[in-house]
């Protein structure tokens, strides 16, 4: 759930998007990042609970990859920002 | 060895001399990252945000990698202060954050540049650079663990 409004798109000038879908923010599996601070790092941003954040961490962990948010493009790209910043490699996928 | 306490007025850090003399030199290693495609460190710090398009990844980048390296210069200098400032040296917790994002920086920048590609990899370095990828993942396990509680 996101109170940011979807970014403006000319029509046309990306055809692959589909409007409905939401853009998903996925974080990939590091050999460095620690379990702890990727945790630590879930809770800050997104205020995921500590069961919630570990969850992911984990799914980061053994499936390689997590989606830990969703929503319109311009929240998801503002998330990834957040999380580069953090050393967390996260991708924006539809 | 470098310890984090959450006292009333912060995050109260206590560092030997020479601690403070190694993790200051942290930061030349950080500003003499080069660019990306011929430093590890750097393709590491740079990676890409769209899998797929290019030309969105692209974008990204143009859009946010000034404000994501200015992000990073502010930490730094947070860090900088902490490593040369008197004794007692306590940090808010944004400042700690902002030290915690540094500590793990250098770890992902000095890692790419080690070779290390899967968590087995650490155990194969050569023995200084693994006595300096534990020492340094020690402490931010220490930080971790201070700002944790004060979620």
């Amino acid at each position: 759930m996101t109170t940011h409004p979807a970014p403006v798109i000319v029509p046309g000038t990306d055809e692959d998007v589909d409007f409905d879908k939401p853009w998903q923010v996925v974080v990939w599996d590091d050999p460095v990042n620690t379990m702890s601070y990727v945790v630590y790092v879930f809770r800050k941003l997104f205020g995921y609970d500590e069961a919630k954040a570990t969850k992911l961490m984990l799914e980061v962990h053994h499936d390689g990859r997590a989606i830990v948010s969703d929503g319109p493009r311009e929240q998801a790209e503002i998330d990834c920002f957040r999380l580069h910043n953090h050393g967390l490699w996260a991708t924006v996928e539809q | 060895m470098t310890t984090f306490r959450i006292t009333d007025g912060g995050i109260a850090v206590e560092m030997s001399p020479e601690e403070r003399m190694f993790l200051g030199d942290v930061l030349p290693l950080l500003a003499g990252i080069g660019a990306r495609g011929s430093d590890p460190a750097a393709d590491r710090l740079m990676v890409p945000v769209y899998l797929n398009d290019p030309d969105a990844n692209e974008e990204w980048w143009r859009l946010m990698g000034q404000d994501l390296d200015a992000a990073r210069q502010a930490d730094r200098a947070v860090f900088s202060k902490m490593v040369t400032g008197e004794a007692p040296v306590v940090l808010d917790l944004e400042e700690a954050d902002a030290v915690l994002r540094v500590l793990n920086e250098v770890r992902l920048a000095l890692g790419a540049r080690l070779g290390i590609e899967v968590a087995a990899d650490h155990d194969e370095l050569a023995e200084e650079s693994r006595q300096v990828m534990d020492y340094l993942g020690w402490i931010q396990e220490e930080l971790t663990v201070e700002l944790t509680r004060a979620l």
